[in-house]
């Protein structure tokens, strides 16, 4: 199952919608399951990595990966080949996920992209690595057509999403 | 649990890399009998899953067993992603023999290699699904040792990778034949079949390849979604000398015969292609049909797939 959690308020119908692109995307239950807080000492823009450290702790079973939501920006990240723009982070195959919807001004129109990136960062967590299909959510998110394409995941990937997903419900 | 032996140049504790398998932790020595012969292995377990990978003994450096790369070596890494590298070869078959002979010696800069070459030919046309797979396999096991190297997540090690090779803020480009070496042209790899030939005992592929061989040589049968044949691998080659148990994660269930199982497996050139060497002109496959339909359980580099219905 895929819980979703805000920092931020949302409207509820927009996280129906966000829920419903999901299921469709991984074919797995997906709730909105509780408002969060942001925890002491973050400052916009948040550092995904530590945010993502630090959240609170949403009620999630074994499996179950919890997606974080903030309309706040994130901190692009250091890396030791250059700088990593940042609108989404999320373990290697690890539980949790967080995207800013920060990435589009309206969530209404720009729900697909926020999609997207969700998609994205929730693939990681089912061990998927980057793309080399621009159609593909697993593409690299900087990339500039990144945000126009659909919130989908190409034959290869979405192949390997669903082998993981078999295997941790069997 | 004893310490490794002198002809061992690994100690307890150390983090190694095992080509096609991935970062191990060793952690001892262990006599076993196996199909009657004593033998000692180095005993590790894979980092990412927990599998219990043995090496006998003598077998510890022709695997390809090393130090995990430091930080200068994957500093050199970065160096040849920036850099504007020779192009894959246009020759698949000379291609897969290359790659396979990279992932074969299992170093840092090779796997580099991989990803690099086939990224750039995806730049040119898309990748037959063998191909791929093994693009997302080298992928892996480089994000995994660069993650292990520098100490930082996997997923800062893969994005460091991809800003050199998905620059911020571009496209990527569009490429032309003209760029790529022509087939049958220079050999600079210098991969030759002996070298695939010498790797090949260690290469016991029989999970991935099915017993089609010849089939699975052409491009096109590289294109398409792989058919299993009856599993094959169980098997034990009489120069066998890996055994990968589970401990925890439910890989391999014990008592099975042993046998290896990775992710980050190259396409087996087979020596049998040699015979084939002529037929199926390269060009493109016809177009990999979209594959979501379901793979059965042994597919190559992963866990057994469960089967159960998905929702
Ligand atoms: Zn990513
Ligand atoms: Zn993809």
């Amino acid at each position: 199952m895929i819980r979703i959690a805000t920092f931020d308020p949302y409207e509820e119908k927009q996280l129906k919608r966000l829920c419903e692109i999901l299921y469709t995307a991984f074919a797995v239950g997906t709730e909105h399951s509780s408002n969060v807080r942001l925890p002491e000492g973050f400052a916009e823009p948040y550092e995904a990595a530590r945010l993502l450290e630090e959240a609170p702790r949403v009620h999630a079973y074994a499996d179950d990966k919890v997606l974080f939501l903030t309309s706040k920006k994130l901190k692009d990240r250091a890396l030791p080949s250059g700088s990593a723009p940042t609108n989404g982070l999320s373990k290697y195959a690890g539980e949790k996920a967080i995207i800013t919807t920060s990435v589009v001004k309206d969530l209404e129109q720009g729900m697909k992209t926020v999609a997207r990136h969700a998609l994205h960062q929730l693939g990681h967590t089912w061990e998927l690595h980057h793309c080399l299909d621009p159609r593909c959510a697993m593409y690299p998110t900087w990339t500039p057509s990144f945000p126009q394409g659909e919130p989908i995941f190409c034959p290869f990937c979405r192949d390997r999403s669903d082998q993981k997903i078999r295997l941790a419900k069997s | 649990m004893s310490a490794p032996s002198p002809q061992i140049p690994f100690a307890v504790g150390d983090r190694v890399v095992y080509p096609n398998q991935g970062v191990c932790r060793v952690f001892g020595v262990e006599a076993k009998e196996v199909a009657g012969q004593k033998l000692t292995f180095l005993t590790m377990k894979r980092e990412e899953d927990g599998a219990v990978v043995m090496v006998p003994q003598a077998k510890v450096q022709s695997v390809g067993l090393r130090k995990v790369a430091s930080a200068q070596e994957v500093e050199k890494v970065y160096t040849f992603l920036r850099s504007d590298s020779d192009k894959a070869d246009l020759d698949w078959k000379q291609r897969a023999r290359t790659n396979a002979g990279r992932m074969a010696q299992g170093g840092i800069l090779g796997l580099a290699e991989v990803v690099k070459g086939l990224q750039v030919l995806s730049e040119l046309r898309p990748l037959p699904n063998k191909e791929r797979e093994l693009y997302d396999n080298a992928r892996h096991l480089l994000v995994s040792e660069i993650s292990v190297a520098l100490g930082i997540p996997e997923h800062d090690a893969e994005d460091s990778v991809d800003v050199i090779l998905f620059p911020v803020g571009r496209e990527r480009p569009k490429r032309t034949a003209a760029e790529f070496k022509a087939p049958g042209g220079d050999e600079e790899m210098g991969i030759g079949e002996d070298m695939i030939d010498l790797e090949s005992p260690e290469m016991e592929i029989p999970a991935e390849v099915p017993e089609a061989p010849e089939e699975e040589t052409t491009e096109e049968a590289l294109a398409l979604p792989k058919v299993e044949g009856p599993p094959t691998k169980a098997r034990l080659s009489d120069e066998e000398v890996t055994v990968t148990q589970t401990t925890g994660s439910g890989l391999v269930p014990q008592g099975k015969p042993p046998l290896k199982r990775k992710r980050g497996r190259p396409p087996k050139p087979k020596p049998a292609e040699k015979a084939h060497a002529a037929p199926k002109k390269r060009g493109r496959p016809p177009k990999a049909k979209p594959l979501v339909e379901v793979h059965v359980p042994k597919k190559r580099g992963r866990p057994p797939k469960a089967k159960a219905k998905k929702k």
